[in-house]
């Protein structure tokens, strides 16, 4: 079938509308693509960013706040999000924190410096290691955690460590006075590649509903770094991590795959005859329902006559809740 | 015929602030009266915002609220389409869109269909209304008023026009969703309303005037692209998607008839034989009367047989 191929960035069949994703194919210097986008899933990047304009202003003024602050990791998907956030208030609202842990990649902090170099946002560099290593223990030291946390698996010390940032940004959030900008993508929410209250926590989030492949070509639309568009995902949560190894699967792949089933409801025969492989559906289908817990704010036992949730439904803001006088 | 000034309020209400929204609207009617404008059309809900949920309650109004008579009383010489959340007597909250003229409250449309599907949750909130009519005004030709979602049911257009209309007025709050590069104008949402909106216009042989809300509630961000189409389906203005902004567009009335006579769709329109055709398909879906056309084993309603 026709929709089942995968087209090169940015050279879709139906055409562009227009706002340059660069050399039109997104080929890079070194003539390969700087990125591979299915063909499906081009977004019009225009409208996604006049979109995304509307929406980050009206979240502020609903929430009665003029000042945006995120955590610029060097990866694409903050990256992304800070020249969104700067595209619609302006750098001068705008606060990037770099939140580096000591065997974080140096690679990543030299592009999150050139992305705020580009922009003229503010900038502060608030190290994580002290807090970390101060749980975790370092050099056979036992911290706050006790002697067996020294032996905490990288998964664990990765979660601490998003968590550790979101509790710096959410203490900028007061001293900036800005709302803290999600920078999680709709594939990693999706199979539940984040941290519960750690990365996925934030005010609100412009990005959440791209897949990686339209984050990338939005990126390119909108000047990101073609270095940051172009090197591999990582959560970086040690060095050599890279999402695409450890998934054991490709973002194209993967973005067409939940696609299909999640946005245009495929069945899993409906999957195979698009070429499929049912390997992956099932082990996809597994962690999009393994990850569902990720994505709902978590239920309380309903005892009164109204419950938050449940049958208390009230928008987040509405007169009289501005978080300023 | 002068052409009728249609002024476009494409504004961002502010969710549950009925005090801001008011005022709001009494800035863009002095301003489109210095405009020249005839018509001013608010969006859906433009005096409360859109996802209310259990705010619907504390912002409803009975319709001798006197914040209404107050606004009503600023459209002497003109007309205005406002919509909030009205309260009836015997407190049932509906979505109406109301014909504001010369002072007075001159039609309300309590909206007929509430979404209650995928992104929507109307139905929990909301009683729909029961009646679809035209309204005489003094635009001197009857004006028939809709709420966003009575668009998406090919009676309501056909309904108001049968009745008289021949400004069809929708007012919206479409949430904008579909970013697809496939799409006509870069948004599925709007896509797939402008198809809709010249097959009314051009079957209605009518003009079409839409307003959609721009601005942000919770997740959903609205697109504007308001639109007045001719009684040929051509476009006559559309308003940039996302901006606010109070957009005039002349409209020559004269137009509807020059198309009713070279087209006489409306004419032509075979009420009697739609209505037996209902009558029939009621009772065949209610099961009290034998489908001739059904497949043998076939379910009252639908005519293929449900599968064992």
């Amino acid at each position: 079938m026709s929709d089942d191929r995968t087209a090169a960035a940015g050279a879709p069949a139906t055409g562009t509308q227009g706002d340059g994703v660069p050399a039109a194919g997104g080929a890079g210097a070194a003539g390969e693509p700087l990125f591979v986008l299915p063909e499906e899933l081009a977004i019009d990047t225009d409208v996604a960013r006049k979109a995304i304009a509307a929406f980050v202003r009206g979240q502020l003024k609903q929430a009665g706040f003029e000042r945006a602050v995120l955590g610029l990791s060097g990866g694409i998907d903050s990256a992304l999000v800070a020249y969104l956030v700067t595209e619609a208030i302006g750098a001068e609202r705008l606060l990037c924190v770099m939140m580096p842990y000591s065997a974080s990649s140096p690679a990543s902090r030299g592009d999150a410096e050139a992305v705020v170099s580009d922009l003229g946002c503010a900038v502060e560099l608030v190290g994580i290691s002290a807090m970390v290593d101060g749980y975790f223990g370092h050099d056979g030291v036992p911290g706050e955690g006790g002697p067996s946390a020294l032996e905490a698996a990288p998964l664990r010390r990765g979660n601490f460590m998003a968590r550790m940032r979101m509790a710096v940004l959410y203490d900028r959030s007061v001293s900036w006075r800005g709302l803290v900008v999600g920078t999680g993508n709709k594939t990693e929410s999706l199979i539940g590649y984040t941290t519960l209250f750690g990365d996925s926590a934030c005010a609100f989030n412009p990005v959440g509903d791209l897949y990686k492949s339209q984050v990338r070509q939005l990126s390119a639309a909108i000047g990101v770094p073609e270095a940051i568009i172009r090197k591999a995902p990582s959560a970086d949560l040690w060095p050599g991590q890279t999402d695409e190894t450890e998934a054991g699967f490709s973002y194209p792949e993967l973005d067409r795959l939940l696609f299909w089933r999640v946005d245009k409801r495929r069945s899993t025969e409906e999957l195979v005859a698009k070429g499929f492989d049912p390997a992956m559906i099932e082990r996809v289908d597994r962690m999009v329902a393994g990850a569902e817990f990720k994505r709902q704010v978590p239920p309380i036992a309903k005892l009164g006559p109204r419950t938050a949730g449940v049958d208390y439904l009230y928008p987040r803001r509405r007169p009289g809740s501005s978080a300023r006088p | 015929m002068q052409p009728l000034r249609i002024a476009l309020a494409q504004t961002a209400p502010r969710l549950g602030d009925l005090e801001v929204n008011f005022a709001r609207h009494h800035e863009l009617l002095a301003e489109a009266r210095d405009a020249g404008a005839g018509l001013v059309v608010f969006p859906e809900l433009g005096l409360t915002g859109y996802l209310l949920q259990d705010l619907a309650a504390e912002v409803a109004l009975r319709l001798d609220d006197p914040r209404l008579a107050e606004l009503a009383a600023a459209t002497a010489g003109l007309s205005a389409v406002v919509s909030f959340v009205e309260e009836s007597a015997d407190h049932r909250l509906f979505i109406v869109a109301a014909l504001l003229e010369d002072g007075a409250i001159q039609h309300v449309h309590r909206k007929i269909h509430l979404p209650t599907y995928g992104m929507f949750d109307e139905r929990r909130f909301f009683a729909p209304g029961d009646v679809i009519r035209a309204v005489p005004s003094r635009l001197g030709v009857g004006i028939g008023l809709a709420v966003c979602e009575d668009f998406w049911h090919l009676s309501t257009p056909q309904l108001l026009a049968l009745d008289g209309a021949q400004i069809l007025v929708n007012v919206s709050s479409s949430p904008g969703r579909d970013l697809a590069m496939s799409n006509e104008v870069g948004l599925g949402t709007a896509t797939s309303w402008r198809t809709l909106m010249r097959a009314y216009a051009q079957l209605t042989t009518s003009f079409v005037v839409f307003c959609n809300r721009v601005g942000v509630d919770e997740s959903l961000s609205f697109w504007g692209g308001s639109e007045v189409i001719g009684p040929t389906g051509a476009t006559v203005f559309e308003a940039p998607m996302f901006d606010e902004g109070l957009f005039m567009v002349d409209a020559d009335l004269a137009d509807v008839r020059r198309e009713r006579i070279a087209l006489p769709l409306l004419r032509d329109e075979r009420p009697e034989l739609v209505v037996r055709e209902w009558r029939r398909l009621i009772a065949e879906r209610a099961g009290l009367a034998a489908d001739g056309t059904a497949e043998t084993g076939a379910a009252a309603g639908p005519d293929v047989a449900v599968e064992p």
